[in-house]
C-alpha cells in the first residue's frame, strides 16, 4: 500500500516494497545495468575498466542514486564476474558494449568438469564487485539501497557449457542436468555471501529460463526448488531476473520465495500481476530497445503510468539498457512515479 | 495421406488452414519410410534419422525425395510446432541435430550433382554480440528450406559481411542480434553497405529477441523476421522480389 505520510530513506523504500510493506511511494530500482556512456563520461569511470576496478565501479554504481535519483544503486557490469573467475573466456569489449562470455568455447562438458577454483572469491574480478559493494556501503551509510548481484545456476550453465550443448543436455539427460545446476548453485550461494558479507541489502539473482528458450515446465522440472533453496541460503531479500516472454512460468515463480521477480516488456503488467498474484512482488518494466532507447520521455512517462495502474511494486528499465540510452529518458522514470503518487494520492 | 500413426498425432499441431493444406501436401506420395524419416526428425532420433536415410537411398530413393518428403516435410511441422510455442529451443535443437545425421547422407549427392540452390544467404551475428543461437537455428531453417547458406559466426564486422557478399555473391544477408547494444549494430552495417554502394545488390533481413518491426524499419532492412520459419518465409519472398 502507499502512504504518502511515511517517510522513507531510499532504502527503507526498497526494502519495504520487497517486503510487501507500506512505502510512500513505489521505489524506483536497478535490478540490471543503468550506467550509460554519458555517465562513465561525467564521473571519468569508463568500461571495460569499470568493470574491474572497484574504485571505478563504485564511481560509475553512484551516479545511479547521485544523478538519476533512483532508490537502489548496483555495481556494473556485474554478470560475467564469477565465470571469469572460473576461467571462462571473455571479450571485455568498450565502453559502448557491455563485456561478455564467449559462450562459444565453453570450459566444461559434464559435471565432473565443474570445480570450483580456490581463490575463487579473491579473483580480480570478484574483488572488484565485492569492494565496490563495500565502498558503495561506506558511501550511502544504510541511505541508498544496495543491489548486489549473483548469477544463477541456469545461467551459469549457459556460460561454462555453452547454450546450445546445455540445452541438449537438458532433454539428453535431465537428471544429469539437474545435478549439475545443483552444484552450480553453491557458486551462486558463495559469491552471493560475499556480496552480503561486503554490504549488499539486497541479491539480484538472473536466471535465464526463459520463454524465448525453454518451456515454462522447465522452470517447475529443472529451477523452482533450486531457487527455495537460494532463499534459505541467502538472508536477503532476493529479486529473481529472468528476460522475454516469462508470463507462462509467473504462477510457479511466485511459489520460489523470492522477494520479487523482475520482468520484460515482452509481459505486460497487468497480465504480469494476474499471473503472480499475491505471490512475488514485481519489479519492472520500462521498454529498452524502443522507449528507453529511442523515445521521448513522455513515451517513458506514460509506461511508468501503465506499470504503476497495473499494481507494480517497483519500477525499472525491463533489462540492462543499451549504453547509449539518453539520460533524460532515465531521469523521466522517477520523475513519472512521483508524478503519478501526486496526480493519485495528493490531488 | 499421412499414414504413420506418430505423425497423424504430430500433425493435430498443424491447425491453420493454408499450412495444413501446405504440410499435407508434402506427405501426399503416402511413403512409410518418407514418414518415419518425418516422424523420427520431429522427435529428434538423430541416429534413427540417420539410418534410415542411408536405408532410402540405398533403396533407390532420390536424395531430393528423402529431403523433400522426408526432412524437410519434418521440419515444416518441427517449425510450426515452435513458432505456436508448443516446443521450445531445445527440441528444435534435436530436430536439428536429426536433420543434420540425415543431411551427412544426403549432401554429397546433392552436391555431386549439382542440384542449385535457391538462393545464396550470408549470415552472422553483429560485431559485438557473441549469441549464436538464434542465428543457428535460422541457418538450420533456411537450409532445409533449399537455401545455400554461408555462416559468418558471431561478432561479425560490417566489412566481413561486404566482402562476404562479393565473394559469395550473394543476394540476401541475414543479421542477428540479442543484445540492446548491438542492436545499433544493425544499422551500422546497413550503412557500411550504403557507402559502399552495394545497397541496391543486396536485400537484408535481421532479426534477434529484442527486434522488432519497427526496429527494422528504422535501420532500413528489408525484411524482419520473428522467429526461424519466418526468417525462411522472408528469405523466400526476398527471392521473388530479387527476381
Amino acid at each position: 500500500m502507499i502512504n504518502t505520510a511515511l517517510n522513507l530513506t531510499k532504502k527503507q523504500r526498497v526494502l519495504n516494497a520487497l517486503a510487501g510493506k507500506d512505502v510512500d511511494r513505489p521505489p524506483v530500482s536497478n535490478p540490471t545495468n543503468v550506467a550509460t556512456v554519458e555517465l562513465m563520461d561525467y564521473v571519468d569511470a569508463p568500461f571495460p575498466e569499470a568493470c574491474r576496478n572497484a574504485e571505478l565501479n563504485a564511481k560509475l554504481a553512484l551516479t545511479g542514486h547521485s544523478e538519476l535519483g533512483f532508490d537502489s544503486i548496483a555495481p556494473y557490469f556485474s554478470i560475467i564476474q564469477e565465470s571469469s573467475a572460473l576461467g571462462c573466456e571473455m571479450q571485455w569489449e568498450q565502453k559502448d558494449n557491455w563485456p561478455t562470455v564467449r559462450m562459444g568455447n565453453p570450459i566444461w562438458k559434464s559435471k565432473s568438469d565443474i570445480k570450483i577454483p580456490s581463490g575463487f572469491l579473491e579473483h580480480k574480478d570478484n574483488i572488484a564487485i565485492t569492494r565496490s559493494i563495500n565502498i558503495l556501503k561506506n558511501e550511502v551509510k544504510g541511505q541508498v539501497a544496495i543491489l548486489g548481484k549473483t548469477m544463477g545456476p541456469w545461467t551459469l550453465a549457459y556460460h561454462v557449457f555453452g547454450v546450445e550443448p546445455f540445452l541438449l543436455m537438458s532433454i539428453d539427460n535431465p537428471s544429469e542436468t539437474l545435478e549439475i545446476l545443483k552444484k552450480l548453485k553453491e557458486i551462486t550461494v558463495l559469491f552471493g555471501q560475499a556480496q552480503i558479507d561486503s554490504g549488499a541489502d539486497v541479491l539480484v539473482v538472473p536466471d535465464h529460463a526463459t520463454g524465448d528458450l525453454v518451456s515454462a515446465r522447465y522452470y517447475d522440472d529443472f529451477l523452482l526448488e533450486i531457487h527455495q533453496e537460494l532463499v534459505e541460503d541467502l538472508q536477503v531479500p532476493l529479486i529473481l531476473h529472468i528476460c522475454g516472454r516469462t508470463v507462462d512460468r509467473m504462477p510457479s515463480i511466485a511459489k520460489s520465495g523470492m522477494a520479487a521477480f523482475h520482468f520484460d516488456s515482452k509481459n505486460t503488467p497487468s497480465e504480469a500481476m494476474e499471473a503472480v498474484g499475491d505471490g512475488i512482488r514485481l519489479v519492472g518494466n520500462i521498454n529498452n530497445p524502443e522507449t528507453l532507447y529511442s523515445k521521448s520521455p513522455e513515451d517513458v512517462k506514460q509506461e511508468v503510468y501503465r506499470a504503476l495502474d497495473a499494481g507494480v511494486q517497483l519500477i525499472a528499465p525491463e533489462c540492462a539498457i543499451p549504453l547509449k540510452t539518453k539520460i533524460e529518458n532515465l531521469l523521466a522514470i522517477p520523475s513519472a512515479v512521483n508524478q503519478w503518487v501526486s496526480n493519485k494520492f495528493q490531488s | 495421406m499421412i499414414k504413420h500413426d506418430g505423425l497423424k498425432e504430430e500433425f493435430k499441431y498443424v491447425t491453420k488452414p493454408d499450412e495444413q493444406e501446405h504440410i499435407a501436401g508434402l506427405f501426399a506420395s503416402g511413403d512409410m519410410l518418407m514418414q518415419e524419416i518425418a516422424y523420427s526428425l520431429i522427435t529428434g532420433q538423430n541416429i534413427e534419422v540417420g539410418s534410415l536415410v542411408k536405408k532410402a537411398l540405398e533403396n533407390d530413393y532420390s536424395a531430393n525425395i528423402v529431403l523433400d518428403d522426408g526432412l524437410i516435410a519434418g521440419m515444416a511441422i518441427v517449425g510450426v510446432k515452435f513458432r505456436d510455442n508448443i516446443i521450445f529451443v531445445p527440441e528444435v535443437l534435436i530436430s536439428a541435430r536429426a536433420m543434420k545425421a540425415g543431411m551427412e547422407h544426403i549432401e554429397p549427392i546433392l552436391s555431386a550433382a549439382g542440384v542449385k540452390p535457391i538462393g545464396t544467404v550470408i549470415m552472422g551475428t553483429v560485431k559485438g554480440d557473441l549469441h549464436d543461437i538464434g542465428k543457428n537455428l535460422c541457418i538450420m531453417m533456411l537450409r532445409g528450406g533449399g537455401f545455400l547458406v554461408h555462416d559468418l559466426g558471431v561478432d561479425t564486422k560490417p566489412d566481413d559481411f561486404i566482402d562476404a557478399v562479393m565473394e559469395h555473391d550473394a543476394a540476401i544477408v541475414g543479421m542477428s542480434a540479442l543484445l540492446t547494444t548491438t542492436m545499433p549494430n544493425m544499422g551500422t552495417t546497413i550503412e557500411a553497405f550504403e557507402e559502399a554502394g552495394m545497397r541496391e545488390e543486396v536485400k537484408i533481413m535481421v532479426g534477434g529477441a529484442p527486434v522488432t518491426q519497427e526496429f527494422a524499419d528504422e535501420m532500413g532492412a528489408d525484411a524482419y523476421g520473428d522467429n526461424a520459419v519466418d526468417c525462411v518465409q522472408k528469405a523466400k519472398e526476398l527471392v521473388i522480389t530479387e527476381n
